[in-house]
């Protein structure tokens, strides 16, 4: 009985959905954060009685044939891409992206990482840095005698200090596009790595190529929709229990037979 | 010759490929654009040599249920539903296939393309290409990609001319070997994508419809087993 494993691979799909919604619902306040949605799709089909097959020596061709479908496969996890909204914090270092760009981090390992999160810091050096401590690209120290620090819109960051009442340009966050920013691998940490899909790393600044511009004091917040991830919830969960019910019938069939001598 | 077993067999084949039919249907009753199918049966007459013929079920023909699925709002630029008798092209590795999931994203070249990676082709079945980073990609009802009010191209939305001989193929796909044409009266929707047409309350109905019927059959072979192995014992006990 195939319908057995056909139904399992339907459980097996709502609980991938389940685990999507639990990531989404448990990130609702990590900075920048987009959902993510399971897409599926059909195994293959098997051909039982191909259409177009000759049926009669008349050439009467059967219009339709018998298919079976063998279930249903992950097809990709997605990454929902959406503005989230902006939250003023006050804090002089966080910076918003109002737009599809994203800031370049410098990983230990000397890789380039990219983040939506602006909640950034500066180290004991001064050195501005990712919460995990990482150096924003480019790297821009501020001074330790420097009164307060701006960032405009175009990523350029300006230190001021008692004694001059012109601010001093210490140096202009880069920002970068992707031309697929859904193909990007997410490594944790609200960080993301380039790879093959995404198409190399677009090297821009703020306010240029359409890729949004800084807002110094908010931040993005996550752009998980809890209502509409709470009804795909009750809908994955009714989906594994059909396919559920399904393997109990199946099972009941089989046990039908077994009882016939 | 006794056929009443034979008989039942046939109906018992045609559930449990009924019963499969159901499960592939409730397993994809999450999958974009998934078009839920069925099973009908059909007599088989054989002539027998003396009274009456015999009549077997057999099923044996697939059907596809072309009803429109619900449209679920994404929001999403690279998500589209077709509303109404359409699909979009997707070219494979083994030729031009018809779907109606319209979950795209644009690919690193920049091409608009199916979580599988197969490109979706424009009315001159070429490669649709959505320009990197920049601009608002928007889409009229016709299928016409713009971004910021340059157009980009038209999504090819076609019919297939003969949809009941089209071959199912894995990712959401179809084979219309009998060819296409456009389609005039179909709708193409952005930040929709269109859910599976599955009823889940018609399969569940149905599931349990044939589980009852197989187990009817089951416990009639199982009387005729009785019948037979009653006749054999009369039979041999008066020798």
């Amino acid at each position: 009985m195939r319908a057995l494993t056909i139904a399992a691979t339907g459980m097996s799909a709502q609980q991938m959905r389940v685990e999507t919604i639990s990531n989404n619902l448990a990130n609702m306040s990590t900075t920048g954060y987009n959902p993510r949605r399971a897409e599926f799709a059909d195994l293959h089909y098997q051909q039982m009685a191909r259409a177009g097959s000759v049926n009669a020596s008349d050439g009467t061709v059967l219009p339709t044939g018998v298919q079976l479908g063998l279930g249903v496969r992950p097809a990709a996890v997605s990454v929902h891409l959406q503005q989230g909204s902006l939250s003023a914090t006050q804090g002089d270092l966080d910076v918003a992206i109002d737009g599809q760009g994203y800031l370049e981090v410098t990983l230990p390992s000397g890789q380039t990482a990219y983040t939506r999160d602006g909640g950034l810091k500066r180290t004991g050096e001064g050195l501005i840095v990712t919460s995990e401590g990482f150096a924003v690209g480019p790297e821009i120290t501020i001074p330790a005698d420097a009164r307060s620090i701006s960032i405009n819109s175009d990523g350029e960051v300006y230190a001021y200090f008692d004694e001059a009442a012109a601010g001093q340009l210490l140096g202009q966050f880069t920002l970068i596009g992707f031309t697929n920013s859904k193909g990007l691998e997410a490594i944790g940490s609200n960080m993301f790595l380039e790879t093959e899909a995404s198409g190399p790393a677009l090297v821009s600044s703020p306010g240029q190529d359409g890729l949004g511009t800084l807002r110094q004091g908010y931040l993005e917040d996550s752009s998980v929709d809890a209502v509409r991830e709470i009804t795909e919830l009750i809908e994955a969960q009714r989906g594994y229990e059909m396919n559920a019910k399904v393997i109990s019938a199946v099972d009941q069939m089989m046990s039908a037979t077994t009882q016939v001598r | 010759m006794e056929s009443t077993g034979y008989i039942t067999l046939s109906r018992q084949t045609g559930l449990q490929r009924e019963m499969q039919v159901v499960a592939n249907n409730i397993a994809n009753a999450a999958t974009t654009g998934f078009r839920a199918e069925g099973v009908i049966f059909s007599e088989y007459v054989k002539p027998v040599e003396r009274g009456a013929s015999l009549s077997m079920g057999q099923g044996n023909i697939g059907k596809t249920s072309f009803e429109q699925g619900g449209l679920r709002q994404t929001n999403s630029t690279f998500d589209f539903a077709i509303e109404g008798d359409g699909y979009f092209v997707v070219q494979t590795p083994m030729g031009d296939r018809l779907t109606r999931a319209g979950a795209f994203s644009p690919s690193a070249e920049g091409q608009l393309v199916t979580p599988d990676g197969f490109p979706v082709l424009d009315a001159g079945r070429a490669p649709l290409f959505v320009p990197a980073g920049a601009g608002t990609l928007a889409v009229s009802s016709d299928g016409t990609l713009s971004m910021d009010g340059a157009p980009l191209g038209q999504m090819a939305i076609v019919r297939p001319l003969e949809p009941l001989g089209m071959i199912r193929e894995d990712g959401v796909m179809f084979r219309a070997d009998a060819g296409d044409e456009p389609a005039e009266d179909a709708r193409v929707l952005q930040g929709f994508i269109e859910n599976s047409n599955v009823n889940p309350l018609l399969e569940l109905s149905r599931m349990i419809e044939v589980q009852r019927a197989y187990e009817m059959g089951q416990s009639f072979l199982q009387t005729e087993d009785e019948r037979i192995r009653a006749a054999v014992k009369t039979l041999t006990d008066s020798n």
